[in-house]
């Protein structure tokens, strides 16, 4: 049968050198792996019978056959069907984004992410129409909901069987796009910042002094990373239609300061000058010399004055799994009764 | 503003290209030359992987202490230790950095904190321990660094030695240099837990992975790492992910590699060609300078080479010279 749900798990997320300056976690490959058999034996009590998986070789699979294996012997039958997209594995974030094509190639109706901001938004890249399920396994973890991967499994299994309406099931989300020129060179889902880097090295940012700018899709002070500062500023729901702009300068320069949680761990002075609402649809001109974009966390992008850089909100960019909504309705309409033998 | 968007200043990062190029022709020489017969024992070259042993090194100074890797001729050139010296002693000769008698898998400088060459897998990793402690006792803010490949990560010393660097909290960045393949054996076959990282948590030692073939990801990370081993925030891990242009030895029929391996790793993922296009494309440096210092190196591993083969064999009397040292 044709799998109704493909599984991105990103094996090298949560191993920046945010370890090194703060004490990020190591989320390691067991756990991976444990998350996505809890996934795995959900979706299947939910009626999915085949799953459609991305490869990697930092043993997250090698560790989900073993367990398929000691399931086979107990003679237990809680696993689906698990199928493994045929692609070159490189051990970068192209494997991200070409299994996600496959996925969409596949039909699946559902991808769940396991990973950070950055996986999220390799996978959102991708998917089009297709809503994901994020699980949190990355360093700030701003997009992905946390909750116990178990009931995310539940969600995605019964709104995959079309057991819930996709009113309540699938909700938009707000997008970021980076036009260099002409062109979207890039998106974000959570936040783009502007430092000082000029390369982009090690990728994560972690030098306050070195902050210039901040866009937000959304803004919660329950979160890490850059957003945080917007979050401690201004919260703005992933529903409301707007963004947040805001100015920031080295702390010795900026109007006010702000302590904030800007990386696992770290609460330090962030200097801001202003804060705005950012329409959706409206392109803004960077006015910055040089410097490097960060997307969801991670420098991508070197630019300099002979670059014309806009960032754009866009509304309804994509869609993810409401599992919230999905488990009231569950609750509401007994979708998990059984009958009594 | 400056022109320069690198978090080096120009001559240093001329310094580190000409570590990088002078690495990757003193192993495009030697494969050369391992060829025709001259040269005794084993070579197993570092070619493709010059940007994390100098990423790293660029920050090291004399006071601290490398352990090495049966591969060592790149860490010993990005940690300073003479050309000359070390194509002697591959050729087995008494100019050579051991007098000859060690050969490419025993090449040291102490005088450059160099501590060897090991033809023993895992085997730095202890000593580095070694090392580190003796810095962290004299309180000079010396760090040491230990090089091994993916292989050795499964060695009893190298697990031992992150426990004793935990424990100690020793200045130790332990370092797996992972090209993909432990001599010929898939990491799928030999490994339960393929992650460094995840290894490295165990021991509760943070593990940061970057892009080994980028030079500018390998130095920012190392910095951060060393700074913090210097100044006293314990032992940390480092992977750095990378491909080897050549076998696991010189000889190496290389059946495990995919058709085309090579081709795409020489096209793509070169790190000299990588660190070229970003330094010349910045306009930091012209690739006319890029050019020269490739024609200065490729003539001083020339020089090298001739020397080394018209320089003397070590003689019978020399035979239990140096073979004890005195404290």
């Amino acid at each position: 049968m044709a799998p109704l749900v493909g599984i991105v798990a990103n094996p090298v997320s949560a191993s920046d050198i945010r370890r090194i300056v703060s004490n990020a976690s190591t989320l390691q490959v067991t756990d991976r792996a444990n998350i996505i058999l809890r996934v795995l034996s959900a979706l299947r009590a939910c009626g999915v019978t085949d799953v459609l998986m991305m490869p990697e070789k930092s043993g997250i699979r090698r560790h989900i056959t073993r367990a398929y294996e000691r399931a086979a012997n107990l003679k237990e039958d809680i696993f689906p069907e698990l199928h493994v997209v045929r692609q070159d594995i490189t051990s970068t974030v192209r494997d991200t984004v070409r299994a996600t094509a496959a996925m969409r190639e596949a039909g699946c109706k559902i991808i769940i992410v396991l990973g950070g901001d950055g996986t999220h938004r390799a996978v959102v890249s991708q998917c089009g129409d297709i809503p994901i399920a994020g699980i949190s396994t990355g360093t700030n973890n701003a997009f992905p909901e946390h909750r116990e991967p178990t009931i995310t499994g539940m969600a995605v299994g019964l709104a995959a069987m079309g057991k819930v309406p996709e009113a309540f099931a699938f909700e938009g989300n707000k997008r970021l796009d980076i036009t260099i020129g002409d062109t979207i060179k890039d998106i974000a889902i959570v936040d783009v910042a502007v430092v000082t880097e000029r390369f982009v090295g090690a990728k994560a940012i972690w030098k306050p002094e070195n902050f210039r700018e901040l866009f937000v899709t959304f803004s919660d002070p329950e979160v890490i990373g850059m957003s945080a500062i917007a979050g401690l500023l201004e919260p703005v729901s992933r529903r409301e239609a707007h963004g947040l702009m805001v100015n920031l300068a080295p702390p010795h320069e900026a109007k006010t300061l702000l302590n904030v949680p800007f990386a696992p761990g770290i609460i330090g002075a962030i200097g801001v000058n202003s804060v705005r609402r950012m329409p959706a649809g409206v392109p803004y001109k960077l006015d910055f010399p040089a410097g490097t974009i960060a997307l969801d966390g991670e420098r991508e992008l070197a630019f300099d004055q002979s670059d014309d850089v806009t960032i754009t909100l866009v509304k309804d960019a994509f869609r993810t799994v409401n599992v919230s909504a999905i488990m009231r309705y569950a609750s509401q309409h007994g979708l998990m009764k059984v009958k009594a033998k | 503003m400056s022109n320069n968007p690198f978090p080096l200043p120009k001559e240093k990062l001329l310094e580190a290209y000409t570590k990088m190029k002078t690495i990757r022709e003193f192993e495009e020489r030697l494969h050369v030359e391992f060829a025709k017969g001259d040269i005794p024992g084993f070579v197993h070259l570092y070619a493709g992987e010059e940007a994390s042993g100098t990423g790293i090194m660029m920050h090291l100074e004399d006071k601290d202490r490398i352990a090495s890797t049966h591969r060592g001729h790149g860490h010993c050139i990005a940690k300073g230790v003479e050309v000359e010296g070390m194509m002697a002693e591959i050729y087995g000769k008494s100019t050579g950095t051991g007098h000859g008698k060690g050969g490419s898998m025993h090449i040291a400088d102490l005088s450059k904190g160099m501590m060897g060459a090991n033809g023993i897998l895992g085997a730095g990793a202890p000593l580095i321990c070694g090392a580190a402690l003796a810095s962290k006792f004299r309180g000079d803010g010396g760090v040491g660094i230990t090089f091994f490949g993916d292989g050795a990560s499964n060695q009893g010393t190298v697990l031992e030695s992150m426990n004793l660097a935990a424990v100690w909290n020793l200045p130790v960045i332990f370092v797996v240099e992972n090209n993909g393949y432990a001599e010929s054996t898939s990491i799928d076959y030999a490994v339960a837990v393929d992650s460094y990282i995840d290894r490295a948590a165990g021991f509760g030692i943070p593990g940061v992975t970057v892009d080994g073939t980028d030079f500018f990801a390998v130095y920012e990370a190392a910095g951060e790492i060393i700074k913090r081993a210097r100044e006293g925030g314990g032992p940390a891990f480092l992977e750095c992910k990378m491909v080897r242009f050549f076998g696991h030895f010189e000889g190496d029929a290389q059946t495990y590699r995919a058709k085309g391996e090579n081709e795409e790793n020489r096209a793509n993922k070169d790190c000299i060609k990588i660190f070229r296009s970003k330094v010349s494309g910045a306009g930091v440096i012209s690739e006319a300078e890029l050019n020269k210092i490739d024609d200065e190196v490729l003539a001083r591993i020339e020089a090298s080479v001739q020397r080394a083969k018209k320089d003397p064999l070590p003689t019978a009397k020399d035979l239990l010279t140096d073979v004890y040292v005195s404290y």
